[in-house]
């Protein structure tokens, strides 16, 4: 990067799968970052609004509640990615000199999102489905989970724990959707209706609705903007499509190749100058807890197929030896689509902050950020406590 | 006899024969000797040239799951309450994820796949457009 960018606000409108409008989330949350980096809206100088589901102008529409300024707006969208790849946006414009304050706004409504209907290409009729819909992420997830039972004896216990792990994170996160009154066990989980085999519905990720917003700036306005407290700094931002793989699918994938995560992760960890083994707390694409699983090998956390070890350890768990999805993840956080990757990093930089209160990571120093967005991209960031 | 078309065009081949299998349409690219499918523009690798080829219509199941929820082109579920999806690898080096036929009890990785018709959607005058599967093949 050109210039140092920090995390200087963060926000969120609490996700959940009740109706709220669009645009009182979005306000709330970009009141809520405005306030928490003792900004005012004037001084926000580039805008990235991420959204998979809304109508064309909605975000910019949305953004009139918080100001009329001038300021330039631009809508990004990269499937689940969404959220992500907004505030990769922002911290390039301010690491390349575009701007010294960048928001990135992200909402969606998983629940009620409307989809563009197509006009049919001549000759084709109308109701006719497309052969690239063939498969619905759920069955995909799952194949990777039967594969991984194949190939590594992994069991449908540990696939329910790391599930059962993410449930208990949320319970004390007030921005979380799924918010249990109690400890969620193993035989809770796997006893919830079946979605793909093997996972059952309580292993699937929280779909709703929220928004979550980040402002990033250069470390002057960081330096002014701390109010005494540490700040919070992107030492890396990645993002990468698919390269070819053998056996690579083409027609319906959903994230493409596992090993983007790999090879995204590796360019991160480059650029940040510190390795996996210097992180304090992890945030991933938890869309199925396969997922969850192939990350901390794929993250490099630990080496190919010692993964099932670290669940049954607990070291992933707040107060292991490197805690995943301390917000509850994709699974209890829940994944409203444009706003997911921005609420990875609301809880990281307060983790980094030590924030957390009831689910803080006890001397946070470093955090990674994961998404993946079908088509399929993987976005990682890396942010450090200073 | 009935009609059976392809959803769209540029995927697979169904012959008017109803004894004669129905083919995927993949890309081939000499320059990699790789082959891909669905149809690609260009070769991804090398950026040259492809040619159109027919794939072979049998593979191996490389994973699978079996899903509780509607059918592609449906918003019910499925007598029985769901469906298998798997992905097939075929000889030519080309993973295919698909629906596949059968019940959960009856899927093992490794096992042989045969590619048919997936008739999803009928027309008023009878015409049934085809997505494809794959169908566990009987060993002897």
């Amino acid at each position: 990067m050109n210039r140092d960018v920090y995390v200087i606000g963060v926000g969120m409108h609490p996700f959940s799968k009740e109706y709220h409008p669009l645009r009182d989330m979005y306000y709330t949350a970009g009141v809520d970052a405005l306030k928490d980096a003792g900004l005012d809206f004037r001084d926000i100088g580039s805008l990235y609004n991420g959204y998979i589901g809304g109508t064309m102008m909605e975000g910019t529409g949305y953004a009139k509640d918080l100001g009329l300024t001038g300021v330039p707006i631009v809508h990004v969208e990269n499937a689940s990615a969404t959220g992500s790849s907004a505030f990769r946006e922002a911290v390039w414009s301010v690491s390349g000199g575009a701007s010294d304050v960048a928001m990135a706004m992200g909402f969606d409504d998983m629940l009620r999102m409307s989809v563009a209907r197509k006009k049919p290409a001549p000759g084709a009729k109308k109701g006719i489905p497309s052969f690239e819909n063939t498969l619905l992420p759920a069955g995909f997830f799952a194949m990777w989970a039967v594969r991984r039972m194949h190939e590594m004896g992994t069991t449908v216990e540990t696939y329910a724990k790391i599930a059962a792990k993410n449930w208990n994170h949320a319970r004390h996160n007030p921005m979380a959707q799924r918010r249990a009154d109690h400890e969620i066990t193993v035989e809770e989980v796997l006893a919830a209706p079946m979605v793909a085999h093997p996972h059952t519905a309580m292993m699937a990720c929280a779909s709703g609705g929220g928004a979550a917003c980040a402002i990033v700036a250069t470390e002057e306005w960081a330096k002014k903007h701390a109010n005494g407290r540490p700040m919070v700094k992107v030492l890396a931002s990645q993002l990468q499509s698919e390269v070819y793989t053998e056996g690579h699918i083409f027609m319906g994938a959903v994230v493409g190749p596992s090993y983007s995560t790999e090879r995204t992760a590796k360019m991160a960890y480059e650029e940040a100058g510190i390795g996996p083994e210097d992180l304090s707390l992890v945030q991933v694409h938890d869309a199925f807890p396969i997922e969850e699983l192939m990350y901390y090998e794929l993250l490099g956390i630990c080496g190919e197929g010692e993964g099932d070890r670290l669940v049954h350890d607990g070291d992933t768990a707040i107060g292991g030896k490197i805690p995943f999805s301390t917000d509850g993840g994709l699974i209890a956080r829940g994944h409203p689509g444009g706003p997911t990757g921005i609420a990875q990093v609301w809880d990281a930089v307060r983790q980094l902050r030590g924030d957390q209160g009831k689910f803080q990571v006890e001397g946070a120093q470093n955090a990674l950020v994961h998404m993946m967005g079908a088509g399929s991209v993987c976005a990682v960031h890396i942010l450090q406590k200073v | 006899m009935t009609n059976q078309i392809p959803l769209e065009d540029g995927y697979m081949i169904i012959p008017e024969d109803p004894e004669g299998p129905c083919r995927l349409l993949g890309s081939y690219s000499k320059a990699a000797d790789k082959t891909y499918f669905p149809i690609r523009k260009r070769c991804p690798i090398t950026e040259k040239e492809v040619e159109t080829v027919e794939l072979s219509t049998e593979g191996e199941l490389y994973s699978w799951s079996f899903v509780f929820m509607p059918r592609m082109g449906s918003m019910k579920l499925a007598a029985g309450g769901g469906f298998g999806v798997g992905q097939i690898d075929l000889p030519e080096g080309v993973r295919i994820q698909s629906v596949i036929d059968g019940e959960q009890k009856d899927f093992k990785i490794g096992m042989k796949m045969r590619l048919a018709a997936n008739p999803l959607v009928t027309d008023d005058d009878g015409t049934e457009y085809c997505g494809f599967k794959f169908v566990p093949v009987k060993e002897d």
